[in-house]
């Protein structure tokens, strides 16, 4: 399975990606909310999760849950927000334009594994 | 108890008149530059002009650098005649530069200000600020594995701070201001290695800038996630990073900066947190 990391910091994505590897997933890297809908353009179909920082240049976290929500075939890929902004607020906000979780920055290993087992089947 | 002042490398004549100036309330010790072993106990440093700048600038750098990001004074003392700029002390380091010219009133008092005792954060400080203390722990404990411990706090109203890279971020909103991390280019090169997983020799100054502004990003945000319905609650800006030493972080006016300093295995970092917010009035 494929799954995109979304993090303007080059050092969180490799964080991210580390983690991520022993679940055995191919993981693709964007450095903004554009370079995700590039992706997904490409190979939608091909895309098993997403994990989507907030504060991006170019097009932000919650800028590309609402443009993968208002299109057919993305809107149904699994989006997890791993952010800093972690306010009940901002989760909300989130929640409301299709996020299935939310992780806060700084995180364990153990939490990341956790959300996305419980979000998708692996 | 006397304050304890270091003189560095200063002439007979300019340990005398530093005597005369500080009476009994200071214990003087005089050492040259290459006997200095710790500034630790120190509450000033001071240091005299010499013929050969380039060498005197050089010293005083280091001096800097070893005070490990306190408040600790270096002032430098000119003989009478000497006509050299001060903007080379000042942007090495000094705090100030004083000349045996100055009308000796002048001098003694200036003197002194510098040994005036740090204030203690105000109560409403202290909660926002050991909020910041907490999670400046936390999130370098989470992300590389290494346990800071919280040493000092000092308030700073004209602050240079010298360190080799600063992560900056805005913050906006009910309140304002600044939030900062500054390293010694060795421990945020150990930290950064530690997050990704690496060697140091495969970290480079590029993953060091990127992973200095994550830092700081997860410290603001992790904190100001505890200030939701609290004066002091903000929004954070996208990080910048400083790099070079000596480097200036402005702030607002007559909004001081909160300097707190931690250390992880004898070496050093500052966070400084400039934090200006809607005080609730007293009726």
């Amino acid at each position: 399975m494929k799954v995109i990391v979304a993090d303007d910091s080059r050092v969180m994505r490799n964080i991210i990606s580390n983690a991520l590897k022993p679940m055995g997933f191919e993981i693709l890297h964007a450095a903004n909310g554009q370079e995700v809908i590039d992706i997904l353009q490409l190979s939608w179909s091909e895309i098993g999760l997403i994990l989507l920082d907030w504060n991006m240049p170019v097009m932000n976290g919650l800028e590309v849950l609402k443009e993968m929500k208002g299109n057919d075939q993305y809107k149904d890929i699994p989006v997890l927000m791993v952010s800093t902004e972690a306010e009940i607020g901002k989760m909300d906000l989130a929640f409301n334009e299709g996020a299935k979780g939310y992780l806060a920055k700084p995180f364990t290993q153990d939490e990341l594994t956790k959300l996305i087992s419980s979000t998708i089947k692996i | 108890m006397a304050d304890s002042i270091i003189a560095v490398d200063c002439s007979l004549e300019v340990m005398d008149t530093l005597k005369e100036m500080l009476g009994e309330e200071a214990i003087l010790s005089g050492k040259s530059f290459e006997d200095i072993d710790s500034l630790q106990d120190y509450r000033m440093i001071l240091v005299e002009s010499a013929d050969n700048q380039d060498e005197l600038l050089q010293r005083i750098k280091k001096l800097r650098y070893a005070c490990y990001f306190r408040n600790l004074p270096i002032i430098v003392i000119k003989k009478q005649g000497n006509i050299h700029a001060i903007e080379p002390y000042l942007s090495s380091g000094a705090t100030e530069v004083l000349s045996l010219d100055d009308p000796p009133a002048a001098f003694q008092q200036i003197l002194k200000g510098y040994l005036s005792p740090n204030r203690e954060p105000l109560k409403e400080e202290k909660e926002y600020l050991d909020s910041f203390i907490t999670n400046t722990c936390n999130v370098l404990k989470t992300t590389a594995s290494v346990e800071p411990s919280f040493r000092e706090v000092y308030f700073a109203n004209d602050f240079r701070i010298f360190g080799d890279i600063s992560g900056i971020i805005g913050l906006s909103g009910k309140a304002e201001g600044i939030l900062g991390i500054t390293f010694y280019w060795p421990l945020a090169k150990m930290i950064i290695a530690q997050m990704m997983g690496v060697d140091e020799d495969r970290i480079n100054a590029e993953l060091i800038h990127d992973g200095v502004a994550e830092i700081i990003n997860m410290i603001g945000g992790s904190t100001k996630k505890e200030f939701v319905d609290k004066p002091y609650h903000f929004e954070i800006s996208l990080p910048s990073v400083i790099v070079g030493s000596g480097h200036q972080i402005g702030h607002a006016e007559k909004t001081p900066i909160a300097v707190l300093i931690f250390e992880v295995n004898f070496q050093y970092f500052a966070l400084q947190v400039c934090l200006n917010y809607m005080k609730p009035q007293n009726h």
